[in-house]
């Protein structure tokens, strides 16, 4: 057995395990992303990640063959969080899914050089579930892979992806 | 107008959204599950035999297969480096001038001789997509460094060039800090600090342009 950074307690993998981690770890900068918009600093992002592949190769024998290896590790990524926001006791902001988003025009020039540090900023401004939805489109997610990693109907999924980009809009129509 | 201001903001999040993992972290991830995978295959190369199982593995070792987990100091270094960066990148944002303002190289280095204790080695002389704008002498980790500082569309990209340390990596590393990204990389010597708000894709073909 062998501990990660204290956090959680990883066994040794199975060896069917072993192509496995190589293919999980080729998802690595995907992971990173999204709990780098989640925690906001780098350590607490590494220590997710860390937690998140901990969890999925101590777990490969849950894993199907043939199903979506990202779509599973995002999924587990998201447990961890959610794991780790509870012992602190950190409260996640549920978003009301039944609002409709609001649509606000802004002026595309104010949207046309926008800087990273502008773009990481509004999505820090953004709650949590909306940072989820609006990451996991920007990887190429369909909305029903979207919904089945976060574990909510699709039609949820859409309601937060236009309503997280209604935000944006906002955020960043006005950062100019 | 609020298609086109939802395009907008869809290629803002493709272009900066994406932070990619630090090295560290990916060299970590490596050494703890992909030693394991070495650890399986041992007992089946000790029936191959003894003799067979060490040169394999001695021969794995020296065509650097195995991962190896660097000095603790590279990392520190390299964050250093990248953090030092940012801030001197700031700088030069809220500068109101460069020391010389050219975008032919051949004006831009001769105009450091006298200036630096070493000769930057610096060789692409910018084109169409990262023209040159200029340069100027900065302070970095204490000692002067050459400041090249070239354009993407709107952004400016800076290139710091700096005598390197023992602890610095040779192989480039990956930073995001305050939104900035950061890319460091060592070469005969001298260290190179590519920063911008620019995405990944544009910063690391600079690179890849600087280190041909």
């Amino acid at each position: 057995m062998r501990g990660i950074r204290g956090l959680a307690v990883v066994t040794d993998p199975p060896e069917s395990a072993g192509s496995l981690a190589d293919r999980a770890l080729a998802h690595v900068d995907e992971l990173y992303g999204l709990a780098h918009h989640l925690c906001g600093n780098a350590a607490d992002a590494e220590d997710l990640v860390q937690d998140t592949y901990a969890r999925a190769l101590a777990g490969a024998a849950r894993f199907e063959d043939g199903s979506n290896l990202r779509a599973w590790l995002f999924r587990i990524l998201r447990n961890c969080f959610i794991d780790r926001a509870r012992r602190r006791n950190v409260v996640l902001e549920i978003p009301d899914d039944t609002l409709d988003a609001t649509v606000v025009d802004c002026s595309p020039d104010q949207l046309r050089y926008l800087t990273a540090v502008e773009v990481e900023r509004a999505i820090a401004a953004l709650p949590v579930e909306f940072r989820f939805v609006i990451y996991l489109d920007v990887e190429g997610f369909t909305e029903a892979e979207i919904a089945d990693i976060v574990r909510c109907p699709a039609g949820t999924v859409k309601s937060r992806l236009s309503r997280a980009k209604a935000r944006l809009r906002v955020l960043l129509g006005g950062s100019k | 107008m609020t298609d086109e201001a939802d395009r907008l903001i869809d290629a803002a999040l493709r272009d900066h959204a994406r932070v990619p993992a630090p090295a560290r972290l990916k060299r970590k991830l490596a050494a703890t599950y992909q030693r394991r995978e070495r650890r399986w295959l041992a007992p089946a190369l000790s029936g191959v035999g003894g003799a067979v199982a060490a040169a394999l593995a001695v021969w794995l070792i020296m065509r650097g297969t195995a991962p190896t987990a660097p000095p603790p100091g590279d990392e520190l270094a390299s964050l250093d480096a990248a953090t030092e960066a940012v801030g001197d990148h700031q700088r030069v944002l809220g500068a109101r001038g460069l020391g010389v303002v050219a975008s032919d190289m051949h004006q831009v280095k001769p105009w450091f001789a006298g200036k630096l204790d070493f000769v930057p080695p610096v060789s692409f002389l910018g084109d169409d997509e990262f023209p040159l704008h200029g340069g100027d002498v900065a302070v970095f980790r204490g000692h002067k460094a050459a400041a090249f500082v070239y354009g993407a569309r709107l952004h400016v990209i800076s290139l710091f060039v700096y005598e390197a340390a023992p602890g610095d990596a040779a192989a480039a590393d990956e930073h995001t800090i305050r939104g900035f990204h950061v890319t460091t990389w060592t070469t005969g010597g001298t260290g190179f600090a590519l920063v911008s708000d620019v995405n990944w894709d544009d910063l690391r073909r600079l690179r890849n342009r600087l280190s041909q």
